[in-house]
This record gives structure tokens, C-alpha cells and sequence, in this order.
């Protein structure tokens, strides 16, 4: 071979060369199992009263879209302010982080979204639908009363709300003390409710004539008056100068806020909260509060928080001692007291209890409060039996007077008496009469079914407006169902408060506050239970490159391409939430 | 998005991995770290069927697919002909899985490596020769089943130390890294790829099929390696610099080997006795890496 032959020849190329790609391979027919992108409920807002959206909350606060998460708790509750400070929180009893470290300060944060928008003073975007020319009578502006006023303007009705006192508000204005819940935050919640058409007509009490009357004007009433008349004793002495009831002496302590001066030794008796706010308020007037109570300390319905924070107060507790007979002296009163003691444990957990054979003690006090709990002030307030033709529904009960349609909310009808549950009774109340308006009575159970949060009482608005919460399902999310891999121990923020010397001269609020960084921070420690929180992993771990992600500015959405999804089920067991699911594949 | 891992896709789907293949997952890692101006070499391994048949490929980088005991040296040979055509800057990488590299192939990297050849070698580990049939190797660990340990014959030799084999040759950089991390697995790929000489990342990638674990445990097991120390995160730099990059949770071993079918027939004194060798090797690395931390 000539040398220059050698040098123009070409090297074949021997090498098989690919020239097309492996995306013909439809490996998705290999596929027997299925994942899907499935939301599911947090235990948090299945236990939520009113059902917030607690995970989502969370993941708005972790970005720092503080408008964005505060206008979603307004989506389900008119009160956050409010909510954030005396909700007893059983979101964070049920909080999925309790069993790997300590729950989240879920109502810490709610309170931080509330006050941020009022400092701010932010307007949230209230979709408020068309007038649909209807009109409805409340009964009581309480939580219960306001709620059903602002979810029915909402959802375009106009309200019409009719308080007996001088000013609205119910409860929260009459008996929870300054020191946890300031007037400003209630004030502003009002003047939200009041900015979107609801008419507050004060001094006016409804009376059973009156009520007739409001029939003959409106398309429905919602009744929400409450419980204001404190129960009695039934003993001898009760009516005694020198003995009060609790919730009276509240009501005239907000009322008046340079407060009576008190002196010397004050019992209260009763177990529940008015009993430990009262108890506590006695104490900044300056007396020393002693709380009577016939069961256990441990059985008492007040919220074991504010127990313990009265007892660091310095307020005294006498369990197990139940008054016989009051008696008037000359400066003062004499209790007679009955020891008590167990005999075994009621259904709820509560020691059931039987005077003890000793001899009753007699105790002098300067004065007496009772506070046993309240009962409606007016009989035909009571709706504690349903007939047939009765809708009962989780949280109110809809009753026609003829075809008259009349609802009963908070206190009436709520199993629990907390200002949450009344909310949820007034929202519920609304939904309810909105359905019965637009499609009719047959549908007010099953619509009002179709909006549940998870397995608990809690209805949602949203779900109710047909918003992306609806493609949720109401399994609650177990702990077993967290990749815990991916959390990290954190412990859990306390909340800041005033010091006990600080707090005893004054009614300031007790709580204060945080800062965003703080509320960011905890609320990072939220496992976002049965949401997408777009972290990825679906799409980072998939080893066929079979999520695809869409970014928009919503976070971007993720889909599975089953083309290629051979169905291992990695992203559904790498979702640190169990915001998916693997199902067998229909054939 | 919590991670930072760059978007850019290098793999096709359609790709024939079984489902879960924790390879596959190194393989997109892997690429989406280095970018497309790569040559790569892959010898007989998972990855010679995975990459599909001819005429498919499920890689958007130049492959040579090549003979089993190969990987160091055709990686030295395309090296040297893209100097001769003046490409400095394509990086050769060979792809290799632990047959490939602890065994057959160790040959050819070790020389390739003493001589310093400017080229990264990445052993995705999957603990056998899985696709010829779940084959003991050098890489699989004391106490595992396999088709040639089956029964009572388990194998009870230990899983020969790469890395350390390798930082034996003084080499420029080694590190290992777990498809559960993908974080430091993306960064130790790209602070290599930054680098000249020979450069070596172990990867350990569950193998489901091999390994008889569902498939959707693949991350969980390869996560639960790192958190038990039976495979810490840690590079060497000129064989001497040891860095520990992340300090596990310290779980039993147990906690790893109870997932896992080839590890069922194990006794409890088997365990306790793995998990006192786990822990000589983890304090062995920590000494080298100038830890004492009485732990």
C-alpha cells in the first residue's frame, strides 16, 4: 500500500452508535401499583371547633406570606384575634408533633397573624357574594350571633343583629377579663364584622313577643342569646348581702376597669373558668381568692393552663369541699362546708363524690362568688330536645315554626360552651341557611355533611364554597404516617408572658407578643399533615423522571407522567406528609 | 423547594431499571451535578442494560459502554486522545458498579489512579452482581445472603474498604455519598468535577430486586445506612485531609438490617457482633479524621 493511500483512508467506525432515545419504552405498563397525589385532614383542624386549615396556615406563615395565612384564617373564623388568645387550643392536644417532640404553638402563631394585620392595618380580600335579597334576624351578638352575621353577609344575605346590653360582643366583651383578651383586639374584630353590612342594634332585648314580631319582618332567625344567667346554689343563705354571682361581678369589673377595691378573704366557688377568672380578678383587686370546689382539682372544667397560671398567681384552691349553708355576720359571710370525698370515677374521667362522715368546717369569708356554671335567662331560649322535624346538625339545630325557618346556635346548642364552638355553631348556622334558601330543606344535612373537616364537628367555608379544600379527604393523618426522617427535634417556643409580680397589680394582657422571625420559626416545626408543601422529594427522588412539575405562582403543581411511572412507590413513602397515596392498579 | 439541586435533566425515562432502583437515582444525581460537557464510560455493569438496548440510550451524554475490567483504563485512553485534539475541558467520567470496581475492574483503576489520570471514577454500589443474578462481591457486606452465600453460608467476610483502598494511592479526592442525601451527593459530585487528577465517589444505591426490600423502601434503607454509621458521609482530600460530613442519629445497626430480606436469617449475637464491628470502623474514621469525641 502506497503511503499516501494510507493516509486518505478513513478508519471505519466499528462502534454500534444510538441514535434514538429510551422515551418509546413505555415503562408505565409495568405498573401494578399506582401512586397519586392525594391531600388528606390534619388531626389539628379535624379537632379545630371551627375547622381552620391549620397545615396551610403554617406553610404560609414558614414563607412569610403573613397576609395570605391571615386572610385564610378569616375564611373560617371572623375572630382570630380573639381565637388566638382564649381558644382553650385543642388543635394542639391533637397536633401529630406531640408524640415526636412537643405540639406546635398553633394558637401562638394564629394570635401573631391577627395582631400583624392590625398593626399593619391590613383589609383583607373578603369575597363577599351577590345580595341575594334575603334577610335574617340574630338574637344575641356574641360569638355565635356575629359569626352567623358575617359568614350570612359573606354569602350575600343581610343581618340584622339585636343585643340586649349596651354594646356587642356577648361573652367576650362581659367575661373574659382585660388580661386576656384586651378590648382593642375584640373592637376591631366587631368593626370588621360590622364593615360588611351587619347592623348591631343594642339595648334591644328579645322577649318572647318580640321575637314573633321579628318573624313577621325577616326570611329567618338565628338564636344565639346564651347562657348569662348564672345557676344557683340551692342552699341556704344564698341570698345573703355579701354573695355574688361571678359572672355579674365580671361583667360590672369590664364594665368599669377602675374596678371595685376588694379587701380581705373572697371564696369562689365553682370549677370552671368563670370561676378561675374570677378567682383571678379578685386577686387584682387586691383580696386573696380562695376557690371552693366539691370535686378534685384535676376534675375541674376550667383549662388546666389558666389553673396553673392562677395558681402561680397566688389564688388558693380547696378541692374536694362543697358549701352547705351561707350565713350573713357583720362584716362578711360564714360558709359551712361539707368534706367531701371519692367514691370511684364518673364515664368522663371525673371523680364522682360523696360527703366524707367528719364534721362540716365554718369558714369566714369577706366575701362570696358563685360561679357553678350559667343556664339560658329566658325559657323558650332552650333547645336541648330535637323533635322529628328538627335538623340537628353538628353544631346548631334548624327548627321551623311552621315553614318559618329558626336556627339555635352557641351556647343553646354546642356541646362544649366555648367561645370556638360558638363560632362554629354561628358559621354552620349560615351555611345551613344558605342551603335551605338556595336548593331547600332536604339538602341543609347532607350539604352541611358534604363540608365536614376530618371526623370531628368542624364544618368548613371553604369546602362549603367549593375551594380547593374539597379535594381533600377526610382521613385524619396518624404519626405513623410522617416520615419522621425528615424532621428534626425542635423544642417547641414558649410562649412570652408578663412576670407573676407584673401580672398581679393589673389587668394588662398576660401574653405577650412574638416577632415574625419567632412565628416563623414555630411554625416550621408544623409537619404540614396530608398537604403538599411542595417540597419535592416526589419529584427528586423519582428514579423514572416521572413527576413533572409546573412552577406557577402557586409553588407549582406535580403531576406523574404514567407513561414512564413503573408504580415503585418511592414518592409516596419519601412525602414527608402523606400528601399521597399508593393504590393497586385497576386493571 | 427545599434542596438545592439543579433542574436540568440529563436522563430519559424509559430507561429499563427495576422499579426503585436506587442506581437510576444515582445515575440523574449524578449528571444533573456535572452538566453535559461529559464523556462517559461504562463497563459491564446494572447500567449496560439500564442505559437501554441498542439503539436507545437513556442518557443525554456521550456513553462507551465498555468491557467489564475496563473502567480505569479506557477512561485514561479517551483522557489522553481529547488531549491530543486539544479538549481540555470535557471530563471524563467512568461509571462502574462495585464488581466493576472492587473486583474486576479494581485492577485498572489502581493503576489509573497511581497514575494520576485526570478523570472521575463513580462506583455505584449495590452490594453484588445484581444483574447477572445477585452474585457475592467483594463489596457485599458481612452477613448477607446472596446466590452464591445462600442459606447458612452467608458471607461472612467483610465488605472490602474502598475508599480506604483507594486513599492508599494518596489519590486527589474520595468521598462517599447515598442517594438519601442528595445534597451532599450533588456537591461532592461537583466539587470533583472542579478538580484535576484522578477522582473517586462511592455511592451506595439500594438495590430492591438484589437487596429483597420493597421497592418504595429504597431511600429509607439507603438513609437508614447513613443514620446507623454502617455507611458515613466523608471525603479524603490527597488521601490524607478526612472530612465527616454529617453526623448520623446513631441508630442500632438492626434498625437497617430488620428491613431487609437478605439479612433475615441473622441471629441477634450476629447482630450485636455486626454492630460491634460498625462501631470499630466508625471510631477508626473518626480518629482519622481527627475526632475524639469518646464516642
Amino acid at each position: 500500500m502506497k503511503n499516501s493511500n494510507r493516509a486518505n483512508m478513513c478508519v471505519p467506525l466499528l462502534i454500534p452508535r444510538s441514535y434514538k432515545t429510551s422515551e418509546e419504552n413505555k415503562t408505565g405498563s409495568w405498573r401494578f401499583l399506582r401512586p397519586r397525589y392525594l391531600e388528606k385532614t390534619a388531626p389539628c383542624s379535624s379537632a379545630c371547633p371551627v375547622g381552620q386549615d391549620i397545615p396551610r396556615i403554617q406553610m404560609l406563615a414558614v414563607q412569610g406570606s403573613f397576609k395570605e395565612a391571615w386572610e385564610l384564617l378569616l375564611s373560617e373564623n371572623p375572630f382570630p384575634g380573639t381565637c388566638g388568645r382564649v381558644c382553650f387550643h385543642p388543635c394542639e392536644s391533637a397536633c401529630n408533633r406531640l408524640e415526636f417532640d412537643e405540639a406546635v404553638a398553633i394558637r401562638m402563631i394564629e394570635r401573631f397573624l391577627a395582631d400583624t394585620a392590625s398593626r399593619y392595618e391590613l383589609q383583607p380580600r373578603l369575597n363577599k357574594l351577590a345580595e341575594k335579597g334575603k334577610k335574617v334576624a340574630i338574637i344575641g351578638s356574641g360569638p355565635g350571633g356575629l359569626s352567623a352575621a358575617y359568614f350570612l353577609a359573606l354569602l350575600g344575605y343581610s343581618c340584622d343583629v339585636f343585643e340586649s346590653s349596651n354594646k356587642p360582643g356577648g361573652m367576650l366583651r362581659w367575661a373574659i377579663p382585660f388580661y386576656r383578651l384586651p378590648l382593642k383586639v375584640l373592637e376591631e374584630e366587631i368593626a370588621r364584622i360590622e364593615s360588611l353590612g351587619v347592623r348591631i342594634f343594642c339595648n334591644h332585648h328579645v322577649e318572647f313577643e318580640k321575637f314573633k314580631h321579628l318573624r313577621s319582618n325577616y326570611d329567618a332567625i338565628f338564636v344565639s342569646c346564651g347562657y348569662q344567667k348564672g345557676r344557683r346554689l340551692n342552699i341556704p343563705g344564698e341570698e345573703s348581702p355579701g354573695v355574688e354571682d361571678g359572672l355579674t361581678f365580671l361583667r360590672e369589673l369590664k364594665s368599669d376597669p377602675s374596678s371595685p377595691s376588694l379587701h380581705g378573704s373572697v371564696a369562689v366557688i365553682g370549677g370552671g373558668n368563670t370561676a378561675i377568672d374570677v378567682a383571678r380578678s379578685v386577686l387584682r383587686c387586691g383580696a386573696k381568692p380562695v376557690i371552693v370546689y366539691r370535686r378534685r382539682k384535676e376534675d375541674m372544667r376550667a383549662f388546666g393552663e389558666e389553673i396553673k397560671m392562677a395558681l402561680d398567681e397566688g389564688v388558693r384552691i380547696e378541692e374536694l369541699k362543697s358549701p352547705l349553708k351561707i350565713e350573713k355576720k357583720e362584716s362578711g359571710v360564714i360558709l359551712t362546708l361539707q368534706k367531701m370525698k371519692v367514691a370511684g370515677i364518673d364515664e368522663s374521667g371525673r371523680a364522682a363524690i360523696e360527703p366524707d362522715n367528719t364534721d362540716p368546717e365554718i369558714v369566714s369569708y369577706d366575701r362570696v362568688f358563685v360561679a357553678i356554671g350559667t343556664e339560658p335567662s329566658e325559657p323558650w331560649y332552650v333547645c336541648d330536645s330535637c323533635s322529628g322535624k328538627d335538623i340537628k346538625l353538628y353544631n346548631s339545630v334548624m327548627r321551623f315554626d311552621g315553614q318559618f325557618p329558626v336556627i339555635f346556635g352557641g351556647d343553646l346548642t354546642t356541646e362544649a360552651k366555648t367561645v370556638t364552638n360558638a363560632i362554629a355553631s354561628g358559621k354552620e348556622a349560615a351555611m345551613a341557611l344558605d342551603v335551605l334558601f338556595r336548593i331547600g330543606k332536604d339538602f341543609v344535612l347532607p350539604e352541611i355533611s358534604r363540608c365536614r373537616v376530618g371526623n370531628g364537628l368542624s364544618v368548613s367555608m371553604e369546602i362549603y364554597l367549593n375551594g380547593e379544600r374539597k379535594n381533600r379527604v377526610s382521613h385524619v393523618v396518624s404519626y405513623a404516617e410522617i416520615n419522621t426522617d425528615y424532621f428534626n427535634l425542635i423544642p417547641r417556643t414558649p410562649q412570652p408572658r408578663l412576670l407573676r409580680e407584673e401580672r398581679i397589680n393589673s389587668f394588662s394582657e398576660i401574653d405577650l407578643k412574638i416577632s415574625g422571625s419567632v412565628a416563623m420559626k414555630e411554625a416550621g416545626r408544623c409537619f404540614n399533615c396530608g398537604i403538599c408543601n411542595h417540597c419535592d422529594n416526589c419529584y427528586l427522588f423519582c428514579p423514572e423522571i416521572a413527576v413533572k412539575r409546573q412552577d406557577s405562582e402557586e409553588g407549582g403543581l406535580r403531576a406523574i407522567n404514567y407513561d414512564y411511572c413503573k408504580g415503585c412507590g418511592l414518592c409516596v413513602v419519601e412525602c414527608p406528609r402523606n400528601a399521597m397515596v399508593l393504590e393497586e392498579e385497576s386493571a | 423547594m427545599e434542596l438545592s439541586v439543579p433542574d436540568r435533566e440529563f436522563m430519559y425515562s424509559g430507561h429499563v431499571a427495576c422499579p426503585g432502583c436506587g442506581a437510576a437515582i444515582a445515575m440523574r444525581f449524578v449528571l444533573k451535578a456535572l452538566g453535559e460537557k461529559i464523556i462517559m464510560v461504562i463497563p459491564a455493569c446494572c447500567w449496560s442494560i439500564i442505559a437501554g438496548p441498542y439503539p436507545m440510550s437513556t442518557l443525554r451524554v456521550p456513553v462507551l459502554h465498555t468491557a467489564f475490567e475496563t473502567g480505569g483504563s479506557v477512561a485514561s485512553g479517551i483522557k489522553a486522545a481529547l488531549e491530543v485534539r486539544g479538549d481540555h475541558e470535557t471530563t471524563v467520567v467512568t461509571w462502574a458498579g462495585d464488581g466493576g470496581t472492587f473486583d474486576i475492574g479494581f485492577q485498572a483503576l489502581s493503576g489509573a489512579v497511581e497514575r494520576n489520570e485526570d478523570f472521575i471514577y463513580i462506583c455505584y454500589d449495590n452490594e453484588a452482581y445484581m444483574n447477572t443474578g445477585i452474585q457475592r462481591s467483594s463489596s457485599t457486606p458481612y452477613g448477607a445472603w446472596t446466590t452464591t452465600t445462600p442459606g447458612q453460608d452467608w458471607k461472612k467476610m467483610r465488605k472490602k474498604n474502598i475508599v480506604e483502598a483507594l486513599v492508599a494511592h494518596r489519590i486527589r479526592y474520595a468521598a462517599t455519598a447515598n442517594i438519601a442525601f442528595p445534597e451532599d451527593l450533588i456537591n461532592k459530585v461537583k466539587k470533583a468535577k472542579n478538580m484535576k487528577g484522578s477522582r473517586f465517589i462511592h455511592i451506595f444505591s439500594t438495590c430492591p430486586t438484589g437487596w429483597r426490600v420493597p421497592s418504595e423502601m429504597s431511600i429509607k434503607i439507603a438513609r437508614m445506612a447513613v443514620q446507623t454509621n454502617i455507611f458515613p458521609l466523608y471525603e479524603v482530600e490527597n488521601g490524607v485531609e478526612y472530612t465527616i460530613n454529617y453526623r448520623p442519629k446513631g441508630y442500632l445497626v438492626k434498625e437497617y438490617f430488620k428491613l431487609q430480606g437478605r439479612f433475615s436469617h441473622l441471629t441477634e449475637e450476629d447482630l450485636d457482633q455486626i454492630q460491634e464491628m460498625v462501631e470499630e470502623d466508625w471510631k477508626l474514621l473518626l480518629r482519622k479524621a481527627g475526632v475524639f469525641s469518646g464516642s
